[in-house]
């Protein structure tokens, strides 16, 4: 043991981190600054079988089954915007960038990455990681389709290159949306090409009485989203676009955009049904007298439960379940009355030997993903 | 033969064929290679396509899934011989849903035919291959196909929501679905785009797009390249992306105006048909700043598509760009590359440069909004030494794509075609890893082996040009 240890802190050498107080309690925790030297410490995680627990900016770590690592790697030193390619419409970012440091800058020019609106000190490597979009989805679709090229340090320590960093290509498996949700369970996302989008000229809201008429009368809104108080579409074009838009929702045009502040409570889920079927849980969540925020079009409601609500919740569950859909927990609870993520998906066997291919010694954020895998 | 026997058995002898004579429509795909079909199977279910893949298995014989046979990259043409699974009759709309956007069908059903289905709702489905009247959806989600409209929409992989999946097994299993973001790995993402090489897709769920209010459709003439290449730049820098920005050069308009005879100005050096889309006050206001963009960078005309028949004439030109080019010689070789749309001049006089000097014949019809190049060789093969020609000089623009920041293919995928070639992109270990990946879904190599990564040890003769037939069919 003494041996494996002395291995260790050779590796880490100069990639010493204090330890993240928001983090399980390791030994060690490293912040590696090129992507060869996540790989090294992950080749050797893999040799003795010491699991390895990812970390972004702390924000979605609530997400999946909970990981007991021996290591914290965090991603806060591979913080370099490496190349905007402006013209082309595309970005090459490392892992450990802040979403909205990047938005800032891309916001310069007049471009956006199109990453969820309110990140705090979100990563954009944790925020693909854990495969999360933002409230433009139902205009711009979801963060996975942005996702040009993936840099792994995979969990048997390799260096892996997917995709490329074109708007368009079809060269070899797609490496990069396969990363997008895959919340570690390959390696460490150590860098990423996004394809980026051009800011519209004007920005509104209306807010309507019917979200899912609105849906039909507006013509792609960025977002129509419903809370316990309003409903309102999100519109974004030219000045006379919003206008004609606010005309056909039959509303007032509101300038600029607020995004909902994003809901805190003692548990946090997501819930994901097709999207024609969300009235029926919003409904419920109404009756419950849950806080919740519904993206109607895309079929996702954000919600927040007190404890003592698992009747209500297990029932929600099988109802979307029974739909194709999912309710996944987003605060991992510390009483494990609530598994977070619900029935396992019926490819569980072909997603383990997916992760096997990556991570066969099972080191990268073992056991996160549903199953167990 | 007892695999034929088997298959015969679960099918009936009408829905297998194995005699030469039927095979030989089954051998080649659109492109310019032939391989050794031992049958084909015809089902019409999931459940008859895993106990095809399951016969195939207990015959230790490859599996390769065929839809229309459109593609040009050799996907669908067996790299040993294999049984052929042909999916077309897998043909039917299984469920509309009008509120989500979303429709089950069939890998069989044709591209076109599921937008017309949907048109009734104002809906439609987004990529639009130019082979989109004969390609099936299937087909579509194995090569991961664009088209024209992928340039605001993205290509298949961003309109396919799900897929029901026969596995190497020949277990069937869903991957995707039609709530947003199922748990776990997106395999289905991995599925897109696969060219059959980890199981065959027999149902899709496809996500259904709006028919926009309005629609622009510009015919923008140019008297060079590098002029209406910086006019695509131009439009995206200025903040706007087109539903489409498509760009031909003189030799291609030449050729689809004597074809489809839709009033294109034969003596431009180059012309791009840009369409802009929403609402009236949208698309009209766009479309107002790629012509002041357009004239800027020296236009030399504008023509707006006046009426909805007037667009469609201009669009019928561009999908029949190569159905023009089978009048004008014997064979074509059709090429697939991307490169960053800031590299499109630089890129195409190096292109045109490698056309003189081997003295070929060349045409240009491209995705210009994403750098999605499609230089076309004209030939005879022939003309003695012709076809080694045409091959070097494939190769030497997959390789200057390659050199400017770009890839091997942008849509048409693969295949035998640039199997070969994906170490001038990727690293060994990246391509190892794609096996890896490969191995999880197929570890005994059955589906559709020798397509996409290079072989290893196993041998291929892969020769390009040594079919006995053209590409002009």
């Amino acid at each position: 043991m003494t041996v494996l240890k002395a291995e260790l802190a050779r590796l880490a050498k100069g990639m010493f981190a204090d330890p993240i107080p928001a983090a399980p309690s390791v030994e060690l925790t490293v912040a590696p600054a090129q992507v060869e030297d996540a790989a090294a410490i992950l080749r050797f995680a893999s040799k003795v079988g010491l699991r390895v627990l990812f970390w972004g900016g702390g924000t979605h770590q609530g997400i999946g089954n909970a990981v007991a690592p021996d290591i914290v790697m965090t991603t806060h030193r591979l913080d370099k915007i490496v190349d905007w390619q402006a013209e082309d419409l595309t970005i090459v970012v490392e892992a450990g960038v802040t979403v909205s440091d990047l938005e800032a800058q891309l916001q310069q020019r007049g471009q956006t990455a199109v990453l969820p609106e309110s990140p705090a000190g979100a990563t954009v490597g944790g925020l693909v990681a854990a495969g999360l979009s933002g409230w433009r989805r139902l205009r711009y679709g979801p963060t996975r389709d942005r996702i040009l090229e993936v840099v792994l340090a995979t969990g048997d320590g390799r260096v892996v290159r997917g995709g490329g960093p074109l708007v368009k290509n079809v060269t070899g498996y797609d490496l990069p949306r396969l990363a997008t949700g895959s919340l570690g369970s390959l390696g460490l996302i150590a860098r990423l090409c996004l394809k980026l989008w051009p800011l519209a000229a004007d920005r509104g809201m209306v807010e309507v009485a019917d979200p899912q008429m609105a849906l039909r009368t507006a013509y792609r809104p960025l977002a129509v989203i419903e809370t316990t108080e309003r409903s309102v579409a999100y519109l974004a074009g030219t000045r006379a676009e919003l206008e004609a838009q606010a005309a056909r929702l039959g509303g007032r045009l509101v300038a600029g955009h607020r995004w909902p502040e994003p809901l805190a409570g003692p548990r946090e889920f997501v819930l994901r049904v097709p999207a024609g079927e969300i009235g029926w849980f919003v409904d419920e969540m109404r009756v419950n007298e849950w806080a919740f925020q519904a993206a109607h079009g895309v079929g996702e409601v954000r919600l927040v439960v007190d404890r003592g609500d698992d009747e209500q919740l297990a029932r929600l569950r099988e109802e979307a379940e029974n739909l194709g859909g999912a309710l996944v927990a987003y605060s991992s609870p510390e009483d494990g009355v609530f598994d977070p993520w619900g029935a396992a998906p019926e490819s569980a066997d072909l997603q383990r030997r997916v992760k096997a291919a990556f991570d066969p010694a099972g080191v990268a954020n073992p056991g996160i993903l549903p199953g167990g895998i | 033969m007892a695999l034929v026997d088997d298959l015969r058995s679960t099918l009936g002898s009408d829905r297998v064929r194995s005699h030469p004579l039927e095979l030989i429509v089954y051998d080649k795909d659109a492109g310019v290679t032939r391989g050794e079909v031992l049958a084909a199977a015809l089902p019409e279910t999931t459940q008859e396509v895993a106990a095809c893949v399951r016969i195939a298995a207990a015959h230790g014989v490859p599996v390769v899934a065929r839809g229309a046979g459109t593609g040009l990259a050799g996907g669908s043409v067996p790299a040993e011989p294999a049984l052929l699974i042909v999916l077309t009759r897998l043909n039917q709309i299984w469920e509309v849903d009008e509120v989500a956007r979303t429709a089950w069908v069939g890998a069989g059903v044709l591209n076109l035919d599921l937008s017309r289905a949907t048109e009734h709702l104002g809906l439609h489905y987004a990529p639009d291959p130019s082979s989109q009247a004969a390609c099936t959806v299937g087909g579509n989600v194995a090569t991961n196909a664009g088209g024209p409209h992928c340039l605001a929409e993205g290509t298949t992989v961003a309109h396919i929501l799900g897929v029901e999946f026969v596995t190497s097994d020949g277990d069937v299993v869903l991957l995707g679905g039609k709530a947003p973001d199922p748990p776990g790995l997106d395999l289905r993402a991995v599925v897109v785009g696969s060219e059959g090489t980890l199981g065959v897709v027999t149902k899709v769920l496809v996500k259904l797009t709006e028919n926009p209010p309005a629609v622009r459709t510009l015919l923008l003439t140019f008297d060079s390249i590098q002029a209406a290449a910086a006019t695509v730049s131009g439009v995206i820098a200025a903040g706007i992306v087109p539903a489409a920005l498509e760009m031909m050069d003189q030799p291609m308009v030449v050729a689809v105006e004597g074809f489809i005879k839709a009033g294109l100005p034969v003596e431009a050096a180059a012309v791009l048909l840009a369409e802009l889309v929403g609402l009236e006050e949208g698309a009209a206001a766009e479309a107002a700043v790629v012509e002041r963009i357009a004239t800027a960078a020296g236009a030399t005309s504008v023509r707006v598509a006046a009426d909805e028949s007037e667009r469609a004439v201009l669009w019928k030109a561009r999908k029949n760009a190569f159905g023009a080019v089978a009048q004008a010689a014997p064979d074509y070789y059709l090429h697939d590359t991307v490169v960053p749309r800031t590299k499109l001049v630089e890129v195409m006089t190096q292109i045109y440069e490698i056309g003189e000097r081997n003295n070929i014949r060349m045409l240009n019809v491209f995705h210009a909004g994403d750098g999605n190049l499609h230089p076309l060789v004209a030939y005879d093969r022939r003309e003695p030494g012709m076809s080694e020609k045409v091959r070097a000089a494939a190769e030497e623009m997959v390789r200057i794509s390659v050199a400017a920041g770009g890839s091997l293919t942008g849509e048409h995928g693969v295949g035998l075609e640039k199997r070969d070639l994906m170490g001038l992109v990727f690293e060994d270990v990246d391509l190892d890893a794609q096996a890896r990946l490969r191995d999880a879904f197929d570890p005994n190599g059955r589906m559709n082996p020798g397509k996409v990564l290079p072989a290893g040890a196993r041998c291929f003769d892969f020769d390009l040009m040594a079919g006995q037939d053209g590409g002009s069919s």
